[in-house]
């Protein structure tokens, strides 16, 4: 059912970031105080740019219940209308999977996730095309990036209020799937093959059990195993390839790579291979356990060996920098689009001061995007064409 | 964990036989309360996989389990249960005192009070040059108490080898945690105390065995402490006679959630068991169990002249 009225979803697992990395490495603590926190920042933001309606995932784990006392508060005023998804709740993965599709299903305009890499995984694989924004409040987070919570509220906001932002400000992101037997799994980062004894504590530290690694994209700043190709290779999260690796003997290079907070180990990497879309490989080994962005899901053996296939068509993910700033070069930050302390509907935006010439919003473009239209005349709905960025589907 | 489950469900049958047709505490072989620890069996076995000879822990008033994954001798427990002479104490302690000084065991109807006793030891341990650890374990409702905090705060301090472990089954007795607890899980109130915190979820022995390897690790490495909170699972009711009525639509699920038929299950897919060996493993321990109660039920009561004898003031 779609609905007329501006909404936004939000998924915050309140499981993150509690894992055995914070004893094997040195994970830290996000606690559902932090979380609870950083989803007030989300609901400022999502306030400022006039979403009027937010339905948020439900939890028996403080998330609900801490929200639903803050929004009672006086310093709540302005947020938007705070709904939760009437589900089970079974404290797994299936609760993120539920809430999701039931977000999607409202008809919302984008979802601000909080977690990992496993949460957005999670999100990523239900969420249709709705635009994902997401928080880093898990341990290894190669998918999402560093972003101010305040800002990636707004960011959800423009994209879920304004298509032209939604154009400009998303692209779709790759996927890894995962064949093995009858069962299918996606990644957003990485699958590693491992030749650990099982399941264990899901979480992957141990970057000598990994015999081989595919991955979505490799950025030689990112932490995880994913890092591991972009030490050799970088591989950007844009691009339309991703990369294969085989590591251990015989080593052909050995990198130092931080596989996890404050764990840089050297890793040994044998071969590298450019992953292109819809092309399938076969793993090389005959058994072990495959880690799906970061974390051992489930075990294989020679009768069942998985099949990799990198993909084109991940979920549409905002890019919070390009969204702000064509919001701000044309004009959707200015007093007329947003709602917020200081400014309100109607008011006039502050005047030029006296002297100032009038800003050019080409002085604020970044070399690395495309041309940006002056600032329209004609109201904050007139249309604005962008052309894609080479090479992202849409 | 099969030897732990057939050692609670034999002691379940025992514990009742006696206490027919009209309900009496008091009556019977094993006369007092009785909190059995099925269900809870990933957490003592995924922690005490790691525990050697000098090894210290304390448990709560629900510590079969982490007796018996600990190595405390399964007869001197029994008779101890049973209240005889042969017990660990003599008999005069029963199944929440459970004292084990050759391996470093003890247990107490006390909440949160085996925390300052393990920073106790971790203290000697540590004085003593020896790689040992305190374990200390603890129900999610005991997190509450001062005890925890203080004892966190201490072992950070003076940088002990002690390993903080809560069972989080759900139910302080009769209460669920979010009505006495104010954050989801203890594993955020580490943070507060400057030592890792992890949570393990889905009662997971093997997950459990991972954390808590890691956890033991560090403390013998000269790392500090650390806290794991075990999402585990009460089988049956607080203590025996518990009609836990108050637990509503949990119940239903319980018999799914249990996590021995499960893991059976896995080790079996995976060809790591096969199904003649569950049956084998059950009727091993089953013999165990059965030499034990009879071993308790041969051993002589206290004499009443002896009542004076071994204990304290």
């Amino acid at each position: 059912m779609k609905t007329s009225t501006t909404t936004v979803g939000m998924i915050a697992n309140p499981a993150s970031a509690r894992d055995i990395r914070r004893l094997v490495a040195h994970g830290g603590a996000v606690t559902t105080h932090d979380k609870l926190n950083r989803l007030q920042r989300v609901l400022a933001g999502l306030a400022a740019t006039g979403v009027e309606r937010v339905i948020s995932m439900a939890d028996q784990a403080g998330i609900m219940d801490g929200l639903g006392r803050l929004a009672e508060r006086a310093s709540a005023e302005g947020w938007p209308a705070l709904e939760f998804v009437d589900q089970n709740i079974a404290q797994t993965g299936a609760d993120t999977t539920a809430a999701t599709r039931a977000i999607v299903d409202a008809g919302v305009g984008s979802i601000v996730v909080l977690g990992g890499d496993g949460t957005n995984r999670v999100v990523a694989a239900a969420s249709a095309d709705v635009p994902l924004v997401s928080i880093s409040t898990g341990t290894n987070n190669a998918f999402p990036r560093p972003v101010e919570p305040t800002v990636a509220g707004l960011a959800a906001g423009l994209v879920a209020t304004n298509p032209h932002i939604r154009q400009a400000g998303t692209y779709r992101a790759k996927k890894l799937i995962v064949h093995c037997g009858d069962r299918v799994e996606e990644a957003l980062v990485d699958v590693a093959i491992t030749d650990t004894d099982g399941v264990g504590a899901g979480a992957l530290w141990d970057s000598t059990s990994v015999s081989e690694l595919f991955v979505c994209f490799a950025e030689a700043d990112a932490i995880g195993l994913s890092a591991i190709g972009g030490h050799v290779q970088p591989t950007p999260r844009r691009s339309p390839t991703g990369l294969a690796l085989v590591l251990g003997e015989p080593v052909a290079t050995i990198v130092r790579a931080p596989i996890a907070p404050g764990l840089v180990e050297p890793v040994g990497v044998s071969s590298v291979s450019v992953l292109v879309p819809d092309s399938t490989v076969v793993v090389r080994a005959a058994g072990g356990v495959v880690a799906i962005d970061g974390e051992r899901m489930f075990r294989f053996g020679p009768a069942n060996r998985p099949a990799i296939t990198l993909r084109a068509d991940g979920p549409v993910v905002v890019d919070v920098t390009t969204t702000l700033e064509h919001a701000a070069t044309h004009g959707h930050l200015a007093a007329a689009g947003v709602v917020g302390r200081g400014i309100r509907p109607g008011h006039e935006a502050l005047p030029t001061p006296v002297g100032a010439t009038k800003p050019n919003p080409r002085r604020y473009q970044r070399e690395d995007t495309e041309p940006t239209r002056p600032l329209h005349r004609n109201g904050p709905h007139q249309a604005i064409r962008v052309p894609n960025p080479a090479g992202v589907p849409r | 964990m099969v030897r732990i489950r057939q050692y609670e469900s034999r002691i379940l049958q025992e514990y009742h036989a006696d206490k027919a047709p009209a309900w009496d505490i008091g009556a019977g072989l094993i006369p007092g309360e009785m909190h059995l620890s099925a269900g809870q069996e990933p957490a003592a076995v995924g922690v005490c996989a790691h525990t050697k000879k000098g090894d210290a822990i304390t448990a709560p008033h629900r510590p079969h389990h982490f007796a018996l994954a600990h190595g405390v001798d399964m007869n001197a427990m029994t008779a101890e249960i049973y209240g005889r002479t042969t017990g660990l104490c003599k008999g005069k302690g029963g199944h929440m005192h459970l004292f084990d000084p050759e391996n470093h065991f003890s247990c107490s109807g006390i909440i949160a009070q085996g925390y300052p006793v393990a920073c106790g030891q971790a203290l000697a341990m540590k004085r003593n040059g020896t790689d040992n650890v305190a374990i200390a374990v603890a129900g999610e409702g005991a997190a509450n108490q001062g005890a925890f905090h203080e004892s966190l705060n201490l072992a950070a301090v003076w940088n002990l080898p002690v390993v903080f472990v809560i069972e989080d089954n759900d139910w302080a007795i009769s209460v669920p945690r979010a009505a006495s607890t104010a954050i989801n899980s203890n594993a955020d109130r580490a943070a507060g105390y400057g030592i890792p915190g992890v949570r393990v979820e889905e009662n997971d022995v093997e997950a459990v065995f991972e954390a808590a390897g890691a956890a033991i690790d560090r403390a013998r490495a000269g790392e500090g402490p650390s806290l794991i909170e075990i999402h585990t699972l009460r089988l049956w009711g607080h203590f025996e006679g518990d009609a836990q009525a108050y637990r509503g639509a949990d119940l239903d699920t319980v018999d799914e959630r249990d996590p021995i038929p499960r893991y059976a299950a896995a080790l079996v897919e995976s060809g790591d068991l096969a199904e003649a060996q569950i049956d084998d493993i059950k009727r091993a321990a089953d013999a165990e169990v059965d030499a034990a109660i009879q071993f308790a039920v041969a051993s002589p009561i206290p004499a009443p002249e002896d009542a004076l004898l071994h204990v304290f003031a």
